[in-house]
């Protein structure tokens, strides 16, 4: 097996590129930042690669377990993160985002990536739509909480009247809060299609829409606070901090989601 | 022949002396010619601006370059050359190098990174260029100078952030909005400096412009001028509900932005940022305006300490800066060395090629029917001796150049080799 090999350069490519762009935050220096890029560029092809690989060992999609499914949401992350840092130039987006990336691909170091893979009996085509869907919603659910954390640090320096770092670096709050923004409406459709999928599906199987899975119990929380923000920003005029508080909630209850998957017994498995 | 730059700048020669000695053009031109007629020197720029006074030259006594030059400009002031002796300074070889490098890249102005140094720099160039008294070394000296200032305006921040108080509240408004352009101001009060900074964001695109004022004419003659529109005071809160940055300038006592009026048009809003711009004291906006949610309020103390910070950020930058420079001086100085010895390397490997090629010839015309393969191997055997030869003279000249002693290494090897006499 090649996979761990290059999963293991990934994560390490990632810290790396963390750790390169935590440095450009503190020192504005062109040569960081291109470092910074190469190595996020780098990590995420080797990862890229890692996830290739293992589906074509595996003969599936290779987000069967919850570890795999973590690293393949990992992995949409630092694509957006890619992306929305060129689209909306902001250079020190990775300073909020592979923090998260990184934490995300550590709470699967150490666990066997096989898990308890899916039972044969269930998997479907529309099981692996499900997995795919929810993933790149909480991929796009990543940047909205980098989004928010940023317009947070600049609202208060601008507030504060204290220009300091992060007045230098962050961007404008108009930006940061249309980023939030974006991010959110991205993710929202992901995610509920996908919840809804596994709803539908679990009813088929098990008889039930919840029974007993803290997983499902707590992505539903987490759908909730985003449906409320969204509908919030939409119609109520939700905008800048109470929107990014909001954010960052929805984004602690989608971590509590993981936690769950990975700690308590269910059916998403641990 | 040396490299020297003798002058004064801001730090020691008080303006009186700066302003007596700073010149205008014709006059530079004159004493350029002048200093160059009366020898010494061999080549000559002079920066004149008012915050510095400096002869860059080669000479072969450099210290008496600069005392007959400096006579010469007190002579045509009238000064006493002994009163401006002790507001000079020389820098001399690497030193001038760096000097020259930190004044272009605006390191040694009193406002570290201010932009027009650079062009004052090229000016006084030119105009020593029309003077026909810059030869080589300094043409090399100016040409790496200008790009260094370059390099280092795109690689730090030295000349980024606003350093006055007007440019500051424009660089908040980009922190908060998204662009300026297409932003409505209104202007309140008809205050010098409140105009400045309307006028700094109509720049940068910001339209359309309202002007409120007590005064009615006042008005009508501040909106012209901006190319706005007066509006009456009294619908002050009207144009409150519309605008992105309201700049206030009365010089009234008691508050015209009251909180109420505020809180009042926030709602229509729908969370578009507002951004208060109090220039005036006693202060126009109230102070509880600022706790309302997205409402930025900067009075002119805050506006200072921006700036205070912006100089702060400047000064790490410089800090960068300098660095960048003394690496740049190292690898200047190393290119002026090797410039030195290569007319001799290059002579040494013509010479020892032509000898190989002649011998090389001779052999092939006794060998006569040898296979294309023998000649190939004698042709890269007699190579292969050449650059073995070859190797530890040319990397000893280079060294030595380095070193600063490459001239009489350059003698001692044109007479080893014949090469003849150098230039």
């Amino acid at each position: 097996m090649i996979s761990p090999t290059f999963f293991t350069l990934a994560v390490i490519g990632y810290v790396c590129a963390t750790g390169l762009a935590l440095a450009y935050l503190v020192q504005r220096q062109d040569l960081i930042y291109r470092l910074g890029s190469l190595a996020t560029l780098a990590a995420w092809a080797c990862h890229s690669l890692a996830l290739a690989i293992r589906g074509i060992e595996q003969g599936r999609p290779p987000f069967a377990s919850l570890t795999e499914a973590v690293s393949v949401a990992v992995w949409v992350v630092v694509l957006l993160e890619m992306w929305a840092e060129r689209h909306y130039n902001v250079r020190v987006l990775g300073a909020f985002v592979l923090p998260v990336a990184v934490m995300l691909s550590m709470s699967a170091v150490g666990r066997s990536l096989e898990g308890p893979a899916i039972d044969r009996a269930l998997s479907g085509a529309w099981l692996w739509v499900h997995i795919g869907l929810a993933l790149i919603g909480i991929a796009a659910f990543v940047l909205n909480f980098a989004g928010a954390v940023m317009y947070l640090l600049q609202e208060r320096a601008l507030k504060a009247k204290r220009p300091g770092t992060f007045y230098y670096r962050l961007p404008s709050l108009e930006t940061l809060d249309r980023l939030t923004y974006r991010t959110l409406a991205l993710g929202f459709p992901f995610l509920t299609t996908g919840l809804l999928l596994g709803a539908l599906w679990a009813r088929r199987v098990w008889g039930s829409v919840f029974a007993f899975d803290p997983l499902a119990m707590f992505s539903f929380v987490a759908w909730i606070i985003y449906a409320a923000t969204l509908a919030g920003r939409a119609a109520g005029g939700w905008h800048g901090r109470r929107a990014a508080y909001f954010a960052i909630i929805g984004f602690a209850a989608l971590v509590l989601t993981l936690g769950a998957g990975f700690l308590l017994p269910g059916r998403h498995g641990s | 022949m040396g490299l020297f730059v003798a002058g004064m700048n801001h730090r020691t020669a008080s303006v009186g002396v700066r302003e007596q000695l700073a010149l205008e053009e014709d006059k530079l031109r004159e004493i350029l010619r002048e200093v160059l007629a009366s020898g010494g020197m061999s080549e000559a720029v002079i920066v004149s601006t008012c915050n510095r006074v400096e002869l860059y030259g080669v000479a072969e006594v450099p210290g008496e370059a600069r005392a007959t030059v400096f006579r010469h400009l007190c002579h045509h002031r009238g000064l006493d050359p002994a009163s401006v002796d002790p507001c000079l300074y020389t820098h001399l070889d690497r030193e001038a190098v760096g000097h020259a490098f930190r004044v272009a890249a605006s390191l040694d102005s009193m406002m570290i990174g201010e932009p027009q140094i650079l062009g004052q720099v090229k000016d006084a160039f030119a105009l020593a260029q029309s003077c026909e008294t810059v030869g080589p070394t300094l043409h090399t000296l100016f040409t790496q100078a200008f790009a260094v200032a370059k390099k280092v305006r795109t690689e730090t921040d030295v000349g980024r952030y606003a350093v006055s108080v007007s440019f500051a509240a424009v660089e908040l408004a980009k922190k908060i909005f998204d662009g300026l352009a297409s932003r409505t101001v209104l202007l309140v009060g008809a205050g010098k400096m409140g105009e400045l900074a309307a006028r700094h964001l109509v720049e940068q695109g910001a339209f359309p412009i309202y002007v409120a004022n007590r005064t009615w004419s006042r008005a009508q003659e501040m909106a012209r001028a901006l190319s706005g529109t007066a509006v009456p005071f009294d619908e002050l809160t009207t144009v409150l509900a519309s605008a992105d940055i309201v700049i206030t300038s009365t010089g009234a006592r008691e508050p015209v932005i009251q909180r109420d009026m505020v809180a009042g048009v926030l709602h229509g809003r729908r969370g578009r940022p507002l951004f208060f711009i109090d220039i005036a004291v006693p202060r126009n906006v109230e102070e509880s305006v600022e706790t309302l949610e997205d409402v930025y309020c900067y009075d002119i103390d805050d506006l200072k300490q921006v700036v205070d910070a912006n100089l702060r950020e400047r000064r790490r930058e410089a800090q960068r800066a300098e660095g960048l420079v003394e690496r740049e001086v190292g690898k200047f100085l190393a290119r002026l060395a090797d410039a030195d010895v290569i007319p001799t390397i290059v002579s040494l490997r013509e010479r020892l090629e032509s000898i190989r090629l002649g011998e090389v010839k001779k052999t092939m015309a006794r060998l006569g029917d040898a296979s294309p393969e023998t000649k190939d191997a004698i042709d890269a055997l007699s190579s292969a001796i050449v650059n073995k030869i070859l190797h530890a003279p040319i990397t000893k000249l280079r060294e030595s150049s380095r070193a600063g002693h490459g001239r009489s290494w350059t003698e001692l090897v044109h007479e080893l080799f014949g090469l003849g006499r150098q230039s």
